[in-house]
């Protein structure tokens, strides 16, 4: 990711850091002017804070410099780039900050009289190049580190971000049990059926509590594996079947060789209920729903296919929060995979609604075993 | 009869058990009991045939219980389900011999699954078949097992099992009601399974001769097994001379 501004450390602020800059040349030059009074010599005190302040306001602002225009390249370079590019131009630097330091500071040295620009610049290359060549590498070390820092931030706040989405992504879910449309529904459901048929009222609070049970065991994973996902989505298609008493006629194709890759939990279950709540529920027939899942290249590809009205392009839809479903799952493929995802809804014919999810194959490195047993009589 | 005990602290629990069991004629409910104490002085009373067990009970829990009865001299354990809300205790019942396991709330359905599980034990105690076989490694042949599917806990006996389909690193149990998908791969479940029983007929699949109707030749060389439910299940030209063995020693 690139660095965004905001999230540029304070420090780094021009003002600022140059300032500071200064500030710890001025704590040198009270060093100096102290352990050189304590000697007895006597010089002007001046000095010493112009000299010394005059190289760290160009030694700071050379590096601000550096920080604003190459910052990436210095936070990415490789150890050959150091070698052979930063460290001629460390050298380049620091002869560079010397000439613009004596050009400013003609006071220095001292007991030459008005010596001329050549003869200072060389004196000072000879006595300090080295000095500042670690002052270069200090300055280097600094931007790497908040190079690092900040890539640090970053992984923490997507990390962070990544769970506020699940997060919602579980209310969704929540939701989706305890909205109108799935749960009171579905309790209105059982309760008409404990008059006329209490097996069939059974079996639905059978399967809600099996599907309640699925979606707490999930707990807080980001990523589950497609078998576990398709159990959830059967579920709640065979509670669908019931409510929808054989009207809708559901297809589950999945390619085996992918049951163990991961996905992210919760992905397929609002693309379902989308199809059901805005496609199916709004025909009086038959209707059908086809959930298919293959491997193309390096990627898995989900299709959901379903009859009923085609997309409304000036649907009403966005009135009743109905894309919140979708655009949750969007959002949560660009933070998982970001651009290696694709997201598609579309109108296949006046009749057919078709939703495509394409995310990169991936499988988990230890398989999850489920309780599985044999035993002996 | 199928004498049975119900066990478990909440009234309305054993309320919809009671019901239940009621409108199956074999079964007789001998008593109630709303503890895990009560449990085992009811079941050393009484010698029921079957106890449904639940495992939250105020004061021990259900397993306690269990090993209570199994270690008092002269008592012969009732056959047990277990009945409760909680999935986390399913390969502990099945590691002591539970017959099932039922998750509340379970349907009627499932419930006359347990008790047809529970009459089919009995009658083949009755019988005292313990001819079980074991395979070349001395370990005796899979003949139940546990696992989960669409968020319910199953203890599937193997002879329910008609046919196996492998689908990579998964395999489909087919039984006659339903079908479940499980983490395994064909080979390791083949030397589980009891071969005489058990035929490998394809690359992907093995089929349980009980269940074999009939084979089909076909005209490349290849057959096709049929299965008494009417499944065509097709079998490579590799594992026919296995089933021709075995038909010939039949």
């Amino acid at each position: 990711m690139r660095k965004g501004s905001q999230s540029e450390p304070v420090f780094m602020k021009p003002a600022i850091f140059i300032t500071s800059s200064v500030l710890v040349g001025l704590l040198f030059a009270f060093q100096e002017w102290l352990s050189i009074h304590h000697m007895g010599y006597r010089l002007p005190s001046l000095i010493f804070f112009e000299s010394w302040g005059y190289q760290f306001l160009v030694w700071g602002s050379l590096c601000w410099l550096l920080w604003h225009f190459f910052s990436l390249q210095i936070q990415r370079a490789s150890i050959l780039r150091i070698i052979f590019v930063f460290l001629p131009l460390s050298v380049a630097i620091s002869l560079a900050q010397q000439m613009l330091f004596v050009f400013i500071f003609r006071n220095l040295p001292l007991n030459h009289s008005e010596p001329s620009y050549w003869r200072r610049l060389s004196i000072y290359v000879y006595a300090e190049l080295l000095d500042n060549m670690l002052i270069f590498w200090c300055a280097f070390g600094l931007f790497r580190g908040v190079g690092y820092y900040q890539r640090f931030r970053e992984h923490e706040n997507a990390k962070a971000e990544l769970e506020v989405q699940l997060a919602n992504a579980q209310l969704a879910a929540l939701r989706m049990q305890l909205n109108p449309h799935f749960l009171f529904n579905t309790m209105n459901g059982i309760s008409s059926l404990m008059r006329s048929d209490i097996e069939a009222a059974d079996t639905m609070l059978e399967q809600l509590s099996c599907l309640l049970r699925l979606s707490l065991e999930r707990g807080d994973s980001q990523l589950i594996t497609l078998r576990e996902e398709i159990e959830f989505v059967e579920l709640y298609l065979a509670m669908q079947g019931h409510r929808y008493s054989g009207r809708v006629k559901q297809s589950v194709r999945v390619d085996p060789e992918l049951y163990d890759s991961l996905i992210p939990s919760m992905l397929l279950q609002p693309i379902v209920e989308n199809a059901y709540v805005h496609g199916l529920s709004r025909t009086e027939s038959a209707g059908t729903l086809i959930l298919e899942v293959q491997r193309r290249g390096n990627q898995m590809r989900v299709t959901v296919m379903n009859s009923g009205i085609g997309l409304n392009p000036t649907s009403e839809g966005d009135a009743h929060g109905h894309g919140f479903g979708l655009r949750n799952i969007k959002s949560r493929l660009k933070l998982h995979y970001g651009d290696d995802s694709r997201f598609e809804i579309a109108q296949v014919d006046p009749r057919h609604v078709r939703v495509e999810v394409e995310i990169p194959l991936q499988y988990s490195p230890e398989s999850t075993k489920p309780i599985t047993r044999f035993g002996t009589r | 009869m199928i004498r049975t005990v119900l066990a478990d602290d909440e009234v309305l629990a054993r309320q919809k058990v009671r019901q239940l069991l009621r409108e199956i004629r074999d079964v007789d409910i001998v008593g109630e009991c709303g503890t895990a104490r009560e449990t085992i002085d009811l079941v050393r009373l009484t010698h029921p045939d079957l106890l449904f067990l639940d495992i939250c009970m105020p004061d021990m829990d259900g397993f306690d219980a269990v090993s209570a009865l199994s270690s008092s001299p002269g008592g012969k354990l009732p056959h047990i389900v277990f009945v409760t809300a909680n999935d986390k205790w399913a390969v502990r019942a099945f590691e002591c011999h539970a017959l099932d396991y039922l998750l509340k709330p379970f349907t009627a359905e499932r419930l006359q699954e347990a008790v047809q599980r529970a009459r089919d034990r009995l009658v083949s105690n009755k019988h005292q078949d313990s001819s079980t076989v074991s395979n070349p490694e001395g370990e005796r042949y899979t003949t139940r097992m546990v696992f989960k599917s669409r968020g319910r806990i199953l203890f599937l006996s193997v002879d329910d099992i008609r046919w196996i389909e492998a689908e990579e690193n998964y395999v489909r149990l087919h039984t006659s009601a339903q079908s479940h998908l499980l983490r395994e791969t064909i080979g390791r479940l083949e030397t589980r399974l009891d071969p005489q029983s058990f035929l490998r007929v394809h690359r992907s699949s093995i089929v349980n001769l009980h269940y074999v109707k009939e084979v089909k030749n076909e005209a490349n060389g290849d057959a096709i097994v049929v299965l008494t439910g009417g499944e065509n299940i097709s079998m490579s030209r590799s594992y026919r001379s296995r089933i021709q063995k075995l038909m010939t020693v039949s």
